[in-house]
């Protein structure tokens, strides 16, 4: 186990009195949490029941340090405590306490049990709602993907709920705030009308999506005095870290249950607040120290060395045009700038020069991190596959990837799209090809085509796969007798599926997958990531089927019928939430910059992928929603400005590069590359902080700074 | 595969251990998915599956005072009234005061340690308590078959090594607890069994020997199972090459002996945590 030793600062955070209610700040790395975390195991020890201990943090990312120490062999015999976020809590109280405030809260059918939502199938409700009055034609001056619409719409519900208006006052707030072209307050209203919408729809059919949860939460159950004596019966003591993660709903009610604490530990990340997107309000946070009887804060870094913390010190100042420029001779250790002129040449760049670290410096790969802004398909399999070239292990971390491009799902949807002819969505030759690759072992592209062209009738969709008997001898030499038999033990599989009644789509894969692919002979069979994915795949249906199974009649649609149409429409994605590893493997670590910031486990090399990016500092265009006017921070008649969006960016990235520096131990890739991704020359405010910090550094070295 | 410093012994992870140490293995410890269908008919599994999670939401929301009738107003599927009804007739009466709902107990056992969630702990500090599982299986299993269960062992070793904190700081003898087991499929006719000092050095040594047993496993390997009927009813199947389709749930007395007929019957540790 590890051990290590307290700071004085440290030590009296752990010790101090079960009657104290603290609250610790610092800035990232100061072992706030590592405090914390002994402080957990030092209330256990004094032998206070472990149960009564609830630990709240706004993200599962945030939460591993406190779920690896209960998960210790020598924690003393006893209960376990909570780790929750306010999600979990919410959703927990709710399905507990469902019976009593379903009456109360709008619902057609109190009597029935609810449906929670998860971020797909809000999605399709939304979509549902929403598709006739697209057709009437909403929204029709924008020229944006229709599903990334649907899910501002959600987002503005999930504002409402998180930052505690009235959802029905959405528009007011961002209308009040506009004073760009007159057109984009109908797009307002008419988003407000569809929030208005979906809202009567989970009401009206027992739906809960994350935003009427935590309505439910904040506004039925915490209130109520059943509720809160639960609660504070169940928990005495309260940790709670990154609040300033954290949305104000759940700060509201920290601030109202502290006094029903025996004891509390509030930690908040000086300068952090990186899910501001989603809600996160790190002032509102900061207010939270005055409700605690003890503050104390935390000042020396144990991650950052001096010359990266004086790096940090030279780009805030840049970042934020402070007057006073100045960088020291030390920051300047702490960074190389690389520019490349194509941008496939970077990541080229970039992968040797991991390699050289690991190969030649040993380097372990897991203290090295790769960032961007964000990670497209394509970037991360280049980045993947260069560094498998050089033989580093790598390790990518997305908080989401759908599965519709994972190969072997694909596979799987290829095939239940053949064996459901009724359903009319046909099946393309080169999609079989595709997936006669992934069913059958030992088969090759050539064979696989050869099979294909053969024997796959688009016609015939009540038998589109020929018998291998029909191909002339010598080709079946070709292709080979145990190809030929493996494909006909799948052609006999689909035609005694469908000759039968059809079952729901999750079982027919989870079948198709045990009783064919999985078997000897075929592709699935000692491929542990095929059959992860279609684990989440079939989950995917699964959880689609019973979110839907109380509605879907109206449509006239069988369930998987529905469910393909709606991964082929985009609608879903059929993604799924990456699991947090609780033992991370030693490899390099790929990971959109926010992704990195909230696993919240800093290396001692860190690459910025494409500092000229324009995505390192400007929002995504997000023509329906707004995450700072719709903040608590914003004034509901301010007008939102070019001077606000100029300095929230700016804002944006000081904290984002203040952030990445304050988890790096020793080096730091600066990387550009002159033509971007997408073929064109891009001059971000990044590069121009870059570019400021390098002409200081010349004046340095010319001795004029 | 090592077992993990941090790895939790709990009573589905033993049971597998014991029932096919590959499948404990490859469930716990390499933590592989593999969706093929456990047992048949798998729509029906299901709803099963979901009406006993049901059940056991209610009862917690009646341990945890809201009104029975409230609760009852929820149910509209036959099933669940009926055995709602069982519940309020024939649940085990009268219990000691102090209730813990879908309770978590952990206790240092070894290099490792031992879990287990208890669907209600009923105590009477300083004098007794009862650990009460509601069954939601099709049929109730004999006597001698739940005897056999290492829940019937665990439950009540561990509240014996964990429990202090919920026995004004002292352990419970063995005497003073039972577990009583309560069946939807028989509610007038719960299995009792208390528990003993002697049962407690039994229980503590058979699971003693059989973790040193998976730990030597982990250090050579772990076999497939000697009883390839077990296979049938065992979502790895086509992984060990042990045969291509699930078993029939309703049709198998084999289905009552494998713990992979928990398909048909819910234990709240099974139940995934909303964690967050």
């Amino acid at each position: 186990m590890e051990t290590f030793a307290y700071t004085p600062s440290q030590e009296q955070v752990i010790a101090a009195p079960l009657t104290e209610s603290m609250f610790v700040s610092g800035p990232p790395g100061c072992g706030k949490t590592s405090a914390a975390v002994g402080r957990l195991r030092q209330i256990i020890d004094q032998g206070i029941p472990a149960e009564s201990i609830l630990i709240l943090t706004p993200q599962r990312s945030l939460a591993a340090p406190y779920a690896r120490e209960t998960s210790r062999p020598d924690l003393p015999a006893g209960g376990l405590p909570t780790i929750v976020t306010l999600g979990g809590l919410a959703q927990r109280t709710l399905q507990l306490f469902w019976p009593a405030i379903a009456g109360s809260s709008g619902f057609r059918r109190p009597d029935l049990p609810p449906t929670y939502l998860t971020l797909e199938t809000a999605q399709y409700y939304m979509a549902k709602v929403a598709a006739p009055l697209f057709d009437r034609g909403f929204f029709e001056q924008l020229v944006i993907d229709r599903n990334r619409l649907y899910s501002q719409i959600l987002d503005n519900l999930n504002k409402a709920a998180v930052v505690g208006f009235a959802h029905t006052d959405i528009s007011s707030r961002l209308k009040n705030a506009w004073i760009g072209k007159p057109e984009q307050l109908i797009h307002y209203e008419q988003a407000q009308e569809c929030a208005n919408l979906f809202r009567s729809y989970c009401l009206e059919n027992n739906l809960l999506d994350f935003s009427l949860q935590i309505e439910l939460f904040a506004q039925q159950l915490w209130p109520s005095h059943l509720v809160r004596q639960y609660l504070s019966n169940q928990y005495r003591h309260l940790i709670y870290d990154n609040i300033e993660e954290d949305v104000p709903v759940a700060h509201d009610m920290v601030r109202e249950w502290l006094p029903a604490f025996e004891s509390s530990l509030l930690t908040f990340d000086q300068g952090a607040g990186y899910r501001a997107f989603l809600g996160a309000d790190p002032a509102d946070a900061e207010l939270l120290c005055g409700y605690c009887d003890q503050t104390l804060e935390f000042s020396q870094s144990f991650v950052t060395q001096p010359a990266l913390q004086e790096l940090g010190s030279a780009f805030t100042s840049i970042l934020l045009s402070k007057p006073e420029k100045t960088v020291t001779p030390r920051a300047l250790t702490a960074y190389s700038f690389e520019p490349s002129r194509f941008y496939p040449e970077m990541i080229d760049w970039v992968a040797a020069e991991v390699a050289r670290l690991v190969q030649e410096e040993q380097v372990p790969p897991g203290e090295i991190a790769i960032v961007s802004p964000f990670l497209s398909d394509s970037l991360r399999h280049s980045l993947m596959h260069r560094l498998q070239g050089h033989g580093v292990l790598a390790r990518s971390h997305r908080p989401s990837r759908s599965l519709r491009d994972e190969p072997a799902a694909r596979c799987l949807l290829t095939l239940a799209r053949m064996a459901h002819p009724l359903w009319d969505l046909p099946v393309a030759t080169p999609d079989l090809r595709a997936a006669l690759l992934q069913t059958i072992s030992g088969i090759d592209l050539v064979r696989a085509d050869l099979i294909a062209s053969m024997l796959f009738s688009t016609r015939d969709k009540q038998a589109p796969l020929n018998s291998f008997d029909l191909v002339k001898p010598g080709m079946q030499e070709r292709i080979t007798f145990s190809i030929g038999e493996r494909f006909m033990r799948l052609r006999a599989w689909l035609s005694r599926y469908m000759e039968a009644e059809p079952v729901e789509l999750d079982v027919f894969l989870a079948r198709l997958f045990g009783e064919l692919l999985a078997q000897p002979g075929y592709g699935f069979h000692d491929d542990y990531e095929a059959a992860r994915v279609t684990a989440r795949l079939i989950e995917s249906v699964q959880k689609f089927r019973r979110a839907t199974e109380v509605t879907s009649q109206a449509s006239g649609l069988s369930i998987g019928q529905e469910y393909l149409k709606m991964v082929a429409d985009g609608v879903i994605a059929a993604q799924y939430l990456q699991p947090v590893e609780e033992e991370q493997p030693d490899a390099v670590l790929v990971a959109p910059a926010y992704s990195f910031l909230m696993v919240n486990q800093p290396v001692r090399y860190q690459f910025w992928l494409d500092v000229g990016s324009q995505g390192w500092w400007e929002r995504l265009y997000q023509p329906l929603t707004h995450p700072h006017v719709l903040s608590r921070r914003w004034q509901p008649e301010k007008a939102w400005t070019d001077v606000d969006d100029f300095s929230a960016n700016q804002e944006t990235l000081q904290r984002l590069t203040g952030g990445l520096i304050a988890r790096c131990r020793e080096h730091i890739y600066l990387c550009a590359a002159r033509v971007n991704e997408r073929g064109s020359e891009e001059k971000g405010p990044l590069l121009y902080g870059v570019q400021s910090l390098l002409r200081l550094a010349r004046g340095l070295e010319a001795g004029r700074v | 595969m090592k077992i993990p410093a941090n790895f939790a012994f709990s009573q589905n992870n033993l049971q597998d251990y014991v029932d096919c140490p590959r499948r404990f293995e490859l469930r716990y410890l390499e933590k592989l998915a593999w969706p093929a269908i456990r047992s048949e008919p798998i729509l029906a599994v299901e709803r099963h599956m979901q009406l006993g999670e049901r059940f056991h939401r209610m009862i917690q929301q009646n341990q945890s005072g809201l009104p029975a009738d409230l609760i009852g107003a929820t149910a509209s599927e036959p099933e669940l009234i009926e055995w709602w009804q069982a519940y309020l007739s024939s649940a085990p009466d009268p219990l000691p005061e102090r209730r813990l709902v879908e309770h978590t107990l952990a206790a240092p056992f070894g290099s490792y340690r031992l879990v287990a969630k208890y669907d209600l702990l009923a105590i009477t500090p300083g004098e007794r308590a009862l650990i009460v599982d509601w069954k939601t299986s099709l049929r109730k299993p004999k006597r001698q078959i739940l005897s056999s269960r290492i829940q019937t062992r665990l439950y009540p070793f561990l509240l014996t090594e964990a429990g202090k904190s919920l026995n004004n700081g002292i352990a419970f003898k063995p005497e003073q607890i039972e577990l009583i087991y309560w069946f939807t499929a028989d509610p007038r006719n719960p299995e009792h069994f208390p528990y003993s000092s002697n049962q407690y050095e039994e229980d503590r040594s058979y699971l003693q020997n059989l973790i040193a047993d998976a730990v030597n496993a982990s250090d050579t390997n772990f076999p497939l199972t000697g009883d390839e009927r077990m296979c049938r009813y065992c979502n790895f199947r086509s992984l060990c090459d042990r045969g291509e389709g699930a078993g029939e749930m309703e049709t198998d007395s084999l289905a009552e002996e494998s713990s992979e007929s928990s398909g048909y019957d819910l234990d709240f540790e099974q139940i995934s945590e909303i964690a967050f």
